[in-house]
């Protein structure tokens, strides 16, 4: 890939798409696209002189239209499982028919299923037993049918990204900690948690994208440690300034875990059957806003089955395949990553909050 | 705004307004059909019905404007509003900011009355220019900056006013809101349309409570963005007058507790910006207690139709509207002071060092 070529990342107002956009502006590659389902979410990206198109993956004559012209797409959009495989197979479907140069596929270590020891990218794909890891399969063989089809297809399977703007292990985990409710996992978050900071990760993605024996290969990439889950908690914790984190004994976890299933379940149907009267009632009343928020907030500390089954894993994502091919050679440590964390949750005004 | 300027308009807002040119309800056009009008202003004009029966929706999307005078059961929809321009007493603009201008200045030099969206205008030297249109045609121009009727904000300002507290010695406002409007043409974030970002969107209430609460426009200290070139997501600003100091952060990229807190000498108001019915009071050697707020005003959608409510009657009967646009003027005009003197927030991750954030 030619570095001035026009580039389509879709899926680009999420975590890692948002990032690949603004590298490769602040590279300097100007014809960089950035493909959205609805403006409702392009605030981050409008940031940047970028030319933002709209690129709803579920709609093929969108996503063809935003594809027209592009040299290569880097693939990022995924949604609930139907969305995250048909919107691939619309994605490779005009990628093909309008002979993209390169494809890259954004799929994600979960496609190994639950596994343990040194995993290369010569592992099979097999089911986690959660949708995420089921529609990332599905889409992933979609993508090897397309390569065989003819369109240059690139694979990279990142481990756990973390970094500013990512939801579930920046802010959402900043949100938990800072509420004094999570705890260390003992016995139960002793699995390693194959953490890769989110720059390095783009890093590595434009590195395969821009590679020519890249193309029918796919890559794992993850950071340059191997901590466990309790280290990753107890690390972020630190790093947010706030009081040691208080154990919890694997019995404890497992039977909150269990208790909470039915309780989140029966939240969720009462939201989508009565959300405005539940949002009227706290609005109206102080009390209910305040258990409302108890109960989010215990909901959302205590850690859900297949959480506890990802922290127990002992699955560490080999990435020799990319530092040998592709020289990529990830610069962040769990330390430095997290002090970008910290400072841009400043940034956003969400450090040093109680959630 | 000089003095002798802000009384000339007022002055002139004494003239009366252009005779409607209907017997009975006034007759109005609704120009621009995206999300605001869709959820705000056609639900408030909806208890109205004889408004209603009249009114004509504008929009270039011309199947936009139908569905949506169908659905409210409006008379009829159009693509240009030039041609409702003849029939209508006034207008309802909820274009994108960079067409309140020029559509403004057309309506009001014809008489046309006008309620215009926040912000009044993508720059101050065009809100003024509006101001003065209105002023010399006497038609009323009335600016949806409804936050300022929340009984929240008012109260603060009463109590200001009240002189229980003694002076002003500090403002403290944040803002935090993951941007998630629903914006159908995504004017917001067109370089062609886009008149700013969260300065002058979520500012445009901020700085307009904050101008209101001291009585006039502040000093600029300081004003941090993370703008490339596009609209800005997050900003602080800085500024005092005074004996008072003042700090703003706006977000678009993170939700937080949206608040505000004043310090006086012999007190302190704080507020939660979207808690309708109490402030925090503490005055004196007493402790802070809840205050309860006595307003029939309970949500933004309430506020929204006294909006709609007054300017009709405003436009039917005479009278100056709730808040007319030259009430607006010192913010617009000190938003413009924040981009000008506005720049970027250090962001390490993304190797950019710099100031950062509270520092």
């Amino acid at each position: 890939m030619a570095h001035r070529e026009t580039i389509l990342v879709t899926g680009a107002s999420g975590f890692i798409g948002g990032w690949l956009v603004e590298t490769l502006y602040l590279q300097g590659c100007a014809d960089v696209r950035a493909g959205i389902r609805s403006w409702s979410s392009a605030a981050r990206l409008a940031r940047f002189p970028v030319r933002i198109v709209l690129c709803d993956v579920m709609n093929a004559e969108q996503t063809t239209q935003a594809m027209s012209g592009v040299s290569c797409v880097i693939h990022c959009a995924k949604g609930p499982g139907k969305v995250t495989v048909e919107g691939t197979r619309n994605a490779l479907d005009a990628a093909l028919r309008l002979g993209v140069n390169r494809f890259v596929h954004l799929s994600s270590a979960e496609v190994y299923g639950d596994v343990s020891g040194k995993v290369d990218e010569s592992f099979p794909l097999q089911q986690a037993g959660n949708q995420y890891g089921e529609s990332k399969v599905e889409a992933e063989r979609l993508c090897w049918q397309y390569q065989q089809m003819g369109l240059p297809i690139t694979v990279i399977r990142p481990s756990i990204v973390y970094g500013p703007f990512s939801k579930t292990w920046t802010v959402d985990l900043a949100r938990n900690l800072q509420s004094g409710m999570w705890r260390v996992l003992k016995g139960s978050a002793d699995g390693i948690c194959n953490l890769v900071y989110i720059s390095d990760l783009v890093s590595g993605i434009l590195l395969a994208a821009r590679h020519e024996k890249a193309a029918g290969e796919a890559f794992n990439l993850s950071g340059p440690e191997a901590i466990t889950w309790n280290e990753y908690f107890q690390k972020f914790n630190a790093a947010l300034g706030l009081p040691e984190l208080r154990p919890m004994d694997s019995t404890s976890v497992k039977l909150r875990a269990a208790l909470m299933e039915p309780a989140r379940s029966s939240i969720k149907l009462a939201l989508k059957h009565f959300e405005r009267p539940i949002r009227q009632t706290a609005q109206r009343s102080r009390h209910a806003k305040r258990l409302m928020r108890y109960f989010e907030q215990r909901i959302k500390t205590t850690p859900r089955p297949e959480d506890l089954s990802l922290y127990d894993r002992g699955a560490l994502y080999v990435t020799a395949k990319a530092q040998d091919m592709l020289d990529y050679t990830p610069a962040y440590d769990v330390e430095r990553g997290l002090e970008m964390c910290v400072r841009w949750l400043d940034h956003v005004g969400l450090a040093g909050q109680a959630a | 705004m000089s003095r002798g300027t802000s009384l000339a308009m007022a002055k002139a807002d004494e003239r009366c307004s252009p005779p409607l040119r209907s017997l009975g309800s006034p007759r109005l056009a609704l120009i621009g059909c995206g999300a605001i009008a869709e959820r705000h202003h056609l639900p408030a004009l909806r208890e109205y019905p004889a408004v209603m029966k009249d009114l004509i929706l504008v929009d270039r999307d011309g199947d936009r404007a139908h569905y949506l005078a169908s659905r409210f059961g409006a008379k009829g929809a159009l693509t240009d509003y030039r041609q409702a321009l003849d029939d209508v007493d006034a207008v309802i603009l909820t274009v994108p900011t960079n067409l309140h201008h020029p559509i403004a200045m057309e309506c009001l030099s014809r008489g046309v009355h006008v309620l215009c969206e926040k912000p009044l205008a993508e720059s101050a030297s065009r809100a003024r220019e509006m101001v003065e249109q209105a002023s010399r045609t006497g038609a009323v121009l009335a600016a949806n900056y409804l936050q300022r009727l929340w009984p929240q904000f008012a109260a603060t300002r009463e109590l200001l006013a009240s002189g229980s507290l003694g002076q002003l010695l500090s403002i403290k406002y944040f803002v935090g809101e993951t941007f998630d409007w629903p914006s159908v043409s995504g004017f917001y974030f067109n370089s062609a349309t886009c008149a700013g970002g969260v300065l002058r969107d979520r500012g445009a209430h901020v700085f307009d409570h904050i101008c209101w609460w001291l009585g006039a426009k502040p000093m600029l200290l300081s004003s941090l963005t993370d703008s490339f070139g596009g609209p800005e997501a997050v900003a602080e600003v800085c500024f005092t007058k005074g004996s008072c100091v003042g700090e703003v952060r706006l977000s678009w990229l993170s939700t937080f507790p949206c608040r505000f807190e004043l310090q006086c000498e012999s007190g302190t108001v704080k507020g939660e910006v979207y808690d309708f019915r109490s402030l925090l009071v503490q005055t004196g050697q007493r402790r802070e207690r809840r205050i309860a707020l006595p307003s029939g005003d309970r949500t933004k959608v309430d506020v929204g139709r006294r909006i709609v409510g007054d300017f009709i009657n405003v436009i039917s009967k005479g009278g100056s509207p709730l808040i007319a646009g030259r009430d607006v003027l010192d913010s617009v005009e000190f938003i413009d002071e924040c981009y000008a003197a506005a720049t970027r927030f250090g962001m390490p991750w993304y190797g950019i060092s710099g100031a950062e954030y509270g520092t």
